[in-house]
């Protein structure tokens, strides 16, 4: 499943591809509370074009860009985040990710910094989503056994 | 309004179509008939998708939502298409 496609067209289609998805991927993160979407979606479009590249390019190549270390961390990089803004809610006598008390911190009125705090939690979310899928289908496609590198 | 009538009927119409596609995965011969069939649906839904987006008239918020689908819907194939070649690797 991981091993390089001998197709050229596939190959250059997704060469082409992955940044764009990755680019739409953000949009639909940072637009998570104004249309569809939101850090869950975003992650996992992240992750579809981190597939992409395993299915197209093998894991040799991947492993450069993103690799099984890299999904781990990332992983753990999202779950700090977002546990983090709703422990930081609670320091500031509020309810968990109650992002209103996080006014005080931001220097804003709570309005403003009740957008904030949901963006810097979709981008938690969304980290988090990315690597997890990523670790999923390669642990599925090499059933937990690391391949020879190419 | 006639407008709205028109993309209704198209709508409902690529809906009823969608079983006649779902016919051949289910009892299509042959792992290909499947996979372009299950390539079918996706397309169809994405139009499904931009008609339903036209008729509340959130064009703008669906647009997204089909551009992911089409995206998926390439990934998905894709996949499946590397599993059977991996399998014939096998025999």
């Amino acid at each position: 499943m991981i091993h390089v496609s001998d197709d050229i067209i596939i190959r250059t289609l997704a060469r082409i591809l992955v940044p764009f998805i990755q680019l739409y991927a953000l949009y639909v993160i940072m637009h998570g509370h104004y249309s569809p979407g939101g850090g869950f979606q975003g992650g996992v479009i992240l992750g579809a074009s981190m597939v992409l590249l395993l299915i197209t390019h093998g894991y040799g190549e991947t492993k450069v860009r993103f690799s099984e270390r890299g999904a781990v961390i990332f992983s753990s990089i999202g779950l700090l985040i977002y546990s983090g803004i709703g422990t930081l809610c609670l320091v500031f006598f509020g309810n968990f990710l109650d992002y209103g008390k996080l006014s005080t911190l931001l220097q804003v009125v709570p309005a403003h910094a009740r957008s904030l705090g949901i963006l810097g939690v979709e981008l938690g979310v969304g980290f988090a989503v990315m690597a997890v899928m990523f670790s999923i289908f390669f642990d599925i496609s090499t059933s937990g056994e690391l391949p020879v590198d190419e | 309004m006639v407008m709205t009538t028109f993309f209704l009927g198209i709508g409902v119409g690529l809906c009823i179509l969608v079983f006649f596609v779902l016919y051949r995965v289910v009892f299509g011969p042959g792992i290909f008939n499947r996979v372009a069939a299950i390539s079918a649906i996706g397309t169809k839904t994405l139009v499904i998708l931009l008609i339903i987006g036209y008729l509340y008239d959130r064009i703008d918020m669906f647009v997204d939502i089909s551009m992911v689908y089409a995206l998926l819907n390439f990934i998905g194939t894709l996949a499946v298409a590397k599993y059977l070649e991996m399998e014939g690797e096998r025999k």
